[in-house]
């Protein structure tokens, strides 16, 4: 599609620019030899006209010969033969103009033609060559618009892919086993069967509401992680424990949603439930100077069967905070006297959250 | 109903909540008695040894000794219906013969099912799993990481690193382990297919050698070779077990 002539509204704006030139002309080239300013505007602004619908022409150039691909030597040397072409039809242009308003009865038309024709040549080529300029200037300006839009395409897939794979985080089986839990409550405790029915919706809905957010302040991830330890307590019974200490600067950081989570399943999943007398899971936050420390501590079986669960957890949760803060090393896991740690630690981040 | 048609079932699963909905469940049946709850693998071979359950009703996700361990232990004496969330482990479920598949949650019919097709396999001999289903699940899970021992009603898990070697007595394998010896109802081959290839080496007829224990090999007289461990047991090497053993070091 051409750039000008596919829009009325440009092609009037660029008309206009050629009605300017055309003045100039009047100016620089017309009025001195004329001596007269209605012939010599009457000359060059019509020719400007004219000359503006040929130079358009240069467009189909700078797309055949663009700047940055085709060889140098190649675009001199088309630019040059067009603009010769081109310049060449203008002063012919500008002969038979000056002609037809010599038998008009602007008499001083010719004397604007006939001695400077090598110069107006040369004005014509160089004319030719300021609007092939433009057009390149015009293909740099939509190649950068185009990489930007890309760019920002790109960026909002990435971030629903993130969310998606968010989304999926909750492990299907944590929900087939708190409904069996309900199922089996539902005869002998139907008040508690029926708190569970809403820990859980409440569960399910946070985790669906926090996973839309750039980043949300650690109080409410906290929180979804207490809404998920009440669910696996009523589960797992008094084999899980839970003790929390957050700070109240630490829970008013901002984090990446769902952060903890996978840590907490990892800590009950693998820890708690592997154990036959179950344990304690240790949840902290703390602020100190610029970073902020969570640690998840929870007793495990050191002889336990080893899955490829944790380590994957682990790495996924690195990668989303490495794209979040660029490149530090966040998460720290370790595994001593049958006590596994992870340690997060991230930059302080506060304000409101975006 | 007639005594002998009461079908004597064991509930195996970590969760309380699920062993009481079980419970409630089977209260329905006229004809199943409970004669046991366990919360965990070694309560579950305990009490399939004492009480000889005619079914098994097991979870999978368990602590320390999960349904399959716990199945691998009693082998052959009582048939099974695994109860687990988890639908991958279905097709080994099957594999080594059990009777059903519950899949959590699951209501009064489902289960009323599983137990029709209990009592339909009672007493034909499909109803338990052959030996050679038992070790086939066995090697699906290797390498082996621990072995189970089971020494009547208790259960012995041992971490394959702290077994120095392993030698072979008839159907029987001995484990030494420190200054204790433990027997298990394998054999040498079959330990030593499911076993890490790079850490366990067969390096006698007689002997799979944790590799790890090795201190020197020494030559003695005769021109066969000797194994000396780290504490100074001594153990032949055959010449294909010396092979072997080079190609390792």
């Amino acid at each position: 599609m051409h750039p000008i002539l596919g829009s009325v509204r440009r092609l009037a704006f660029y008309l206009l620019a050629w009605i300017v030139i055309g003045l100039l002309l009047s100016v620089g080239l017309g009025y001195g030899l004329a001596g007269d300013w209605l012939t010599a505007v009457l000359f060059f602004v019509p020719l400007g006209v004219v000359y503006a619908l040929v130079t358009q022409s240069a467009w189909y150039v700078c797309r055949i010969f663009p700047l940055v691909r085709a060889r140098g030597w190649h675009v001199a040397g088309a630019q040059i033969l067009a603009a010769i072409f081109a310049s060449a039809i203008w002063v012919a242009a500008a002969g038979a103009w000056s002609r037809t308003l010599a038998a008009m009865g602007f008499d001083a038309a010719g004397s604007m033609y006939d001695p400077q024709r090598p110069l107006l040549f040369v004005v014509g080529a160089l004319l030719f060559w300021l609007v092939s300029i433009f057009f390149y200037l015009l293909i740099a300006f939509d190649a950068s618009k185009d990489a930007e839009r890309a760019n920002v395409e790109l960026s909002l897939l990435a971030r629903e892919a993130e969310l998606k794979a968010l989304r999926a985080q909750i492990d299907p089986h944590f929900i087939f086993n708190s409904l069996h839990s309900i199922s089996a409550l539902t005869a002998t405790d139907p008040a508690a069967a029926r708190r569970m029915c809403l820990l859980l919706a409440d569960f399910l809905r946070e985790t669906l509401r926090l996973g839309g957010n750039e980043q949300i302040p650690l109080s409410e991830e906290l929180a979804l992680a207490d809404r998920y330890l009440a669910i696996e307590q009523v589960r797992l019974g008094a084999r899980l424990n839970v003790a929390r200490d957050a700070d109240s600067s630490a829970a008013n950081c901002l984090v990446p949603p769902l952060l903890l989570q996978p840590l907490v399943e990892n800590a009950v999943t693998h820890g708690i439930a592997q154990l036959v007398e179950g344990g304690t899971i240790r949840m902290a936050a703390a602020c100190s100077g610029s970073t902020l420390t969570i640690t998840l501590e929870n007793p495990c079986d050191p002889d336990r069967a080893r899955t490829r669960g944790v380590g994957l957890g682990l790495e996924l949760l690195r990668k989303r905070l490495t794209n979040h803060f660029g490149a530090i090393d966040a998460v720290y896991a370790q595994e001593r006297d049958g006590q596994f740690r992870v340690e997060v630690r991230i930059p302080v981040v506060t304000g409101a959250p975006a | 109903m007639m005594p002998e048609d009461i079908l004597r079932v064991i509930v195996v699963d970590d969760e309380e909540l699920a062993r009481t909905l079980l419970r409630e469940l089977l209260g329905a049946h006229a004809d199943i008695e409970i004669i046991g709850e366990c919360g965990n693998g070694f309560e579950a071979v305990k009490a399939v040894t004492e009480k000889k359950p005619d079914l098994l009703l097991l979870d999978i996700q368990m602590p320390k000794l999960d349904g399959f361990d716990v199945l691998e232990l009693i082998g052959t004496e009582v048939p099974v219906v695994f109860v687990t969330a988890y639908d991958q482990y279905a097709i080994k479920a099957f594999q080594v013969h059990a009777v059903d598949y519950l899949l959590k949650p699951f209501g009064a019919e489902r289960l009323a099912e599983a137990l029709a097709r209990a009592r339909a396999r009672i007493g034909t001999r499909e109803a338990l799993p052959a030996k050679a289903l038992v070790s086939e699940a066995r090697a699906a899970r290797a390498p082996l990481e621990r072995i189970l021992i089971r020494d009547k009603a208790d259960v012995h898990v041992i971490p394959v690193a702290k077994i120095d070697y392993f030698e072979s007595q008839d159907d029987y394998v001995s484990l030494k382990v420190g200054d204790k010896t433990l027997l298990k109802e394998q054999t040498l081959s079959e330990l030593e297919q499911l076993l890490d290839p790079g850490r366990f080496v067969r390096i006698h007829r007689r002997y799979l050698l944790n590799v790890a224990r090795l201190a020197k090999i020494e030559q003695s007289v005769t021109d066969s070779r000797v194994a000396v461990l780290q504490d100074g047991t001594e153990i032949p090497i055959s010449r294909s077990g010396y092979a072997k053993l080079r190609e390792i070091l």
